[in-house]
């Protein structure tokens, strides 16, 4: 591990303890944001260092637990900050024992948090998952390809003396085919929504019928199109695809500072 | 053959000839599996996944989520157990790394 920057903060550091950070804004004055904090409410105000604020809440010294009820407590305080403010948004859990250490963590990476801010004004993250069914998959593909069709109609006609290895062609054939149109639906909606957003990144797919799992950066005048265009494309697969989007986010997928936290015990 | 023997003659030949790797094998398979949380989350996305497409309700969500927070909080006792890092608790800035690979549009 690295050698620790700021030192320990010792016990003269009074106050009520733990500050839970939510994200990082530009602002030089204080600012409160309402009892919407993780924990049953807790009051949402700032802590600054020259322009930079982070937004945070009293918290008890914790570990929490990414429960569903507290990642939208999280959720729902960068949302209500976003209204307003470019973020950056801190990941969930992360405490600090002090607020002088939530100070320092502005001061040592003021250069870093900066440079972000700036890049990331005014631009949003929508989330695009794209599921699909199976079995209509498999369907339309018998419809276009004709070897698979042949071949399946030639198994049902023998049914009995079909062997194995046409079966097992067969399960081949299709398999390629899938692949194949997954790479092109995919392919095919990175390609519409290009045009309206600045970046996008494809994150892993989860369970077995997902293709898609991805982040797209928008710039906010571009929220409409990026928008029509999803829903475009999404009537366009209608019948084969099921589309899961989600927005207006955070830039979550796309800030890359890594901070480098070490335990403070 | 040779391995088919091997394996019917095991309980005589395998004290003698495997014991100590087998425990250290074991040993390090065991802590591995302990301390890895990559399971436990991707159930945990697989859950949030089900709930968002309606195949399962706010009940049963809640209810099989509080077992994957326990497996979470074993997975994180057994890694300060053995001394590892592990999300979550106060924390301190000790530096920053920001990733300069400015262009992110990936292309797949």
């Amino acid at each position: 591990m690295t050698q620790p920057v700021i030192e320990e903060s010792g016990e003269k550091e009074s106050g009520p303890g733990g500050k839970y950070v939510y994200c990082i804004i530009r602002l030089d004055r204080s600012r409160e944001f309402g009892e919407i904090g993780i924990g049953g409410g807790a009051r949402v105000f700032t802590v600054h260092h020259k322009d930079l604020a982070a937004v945070v809440s009293d918290t008890p010294i914790v570990i929490y637990d990414p429960t569903r009820e507290n990642v939208l407590a999280h959720e729902f305080v960068n949302e209500t900050v976003m209204r307003e403010f470019t973020l950056i948004p801190m990941s969930f859990g992360t405490v600090f024992r002090s607020e002088k250490d939530v100070s320092a963590l502005l001061s040592s990476t003021y250069q870093a948090f900066t440079e972000v801010l700036d890049k990331m004004q005014d631009k949003i993250e929508f989330g695009l998952k794209i599921l699909w069914d199976r079995d209509k998959v498999v369907a339309s593909l018998e419809e276009q390809n004709d070897e698979i069709r042949r071949l399946k109609d030639e198994i049902t006609r023998n049914a009995a003396s079909s062997t194995y290895f046409a079966r097992m062609q067969l399960g081949r054939l299709v398999e390629a085919a899938m692949e194949e149109a997954s790479n092109r639906y995919v392919a095919d909606v990175h390609e519409a929504l290009k045009e309206c957003s600045v970046a996008s990144r494809s994150n892993k797919v989860i369970g077995d019928r997902m293709i898609l799992n991805a982040a797209f950066l928008v710039d906010r005048k571009d929220e409409k199109s990026f928008d029509d265009k999803v829903k475009e494309t999404s009537r366009k697969y209608e019948d084969l695809l099921t589309f899961k989007y989600t927005g207006p986010w955070p830039p979550y997928n796309f800030v890359n500072i890594k901070l480098k936290l070490e335990k403070a015990t | 053959m040779g391995l088919l023997t091997n394996i019917l003659l095991a309980p005589f030949l395998g004290p003698i000839n495997g014991t100590k790797w087998t425990l250290d094998k074991v040993e390090r398979a065991v802590r591995e599996e302990l301390t890895d949380d990559t399971a436990v989350k991707n159930d945990f996305m697989e859950l949030q996944m089900k709930l968002e497409l309606g195949e399962i309700d706010d009940d049963e969500y809640l209810r099989q989520e509080a077992i994957i927070m326990q497996r979470l909080r074993d997975v994180r006792e057994w890694r300060e157990k053995f001394g590892m890092a592990s999300a979550g608790g106060p924390v301190r800035v000790a530096g920053v790394d920001e990733d300069e690979s400015a262009d992110e549009r990936d292309e797949s």
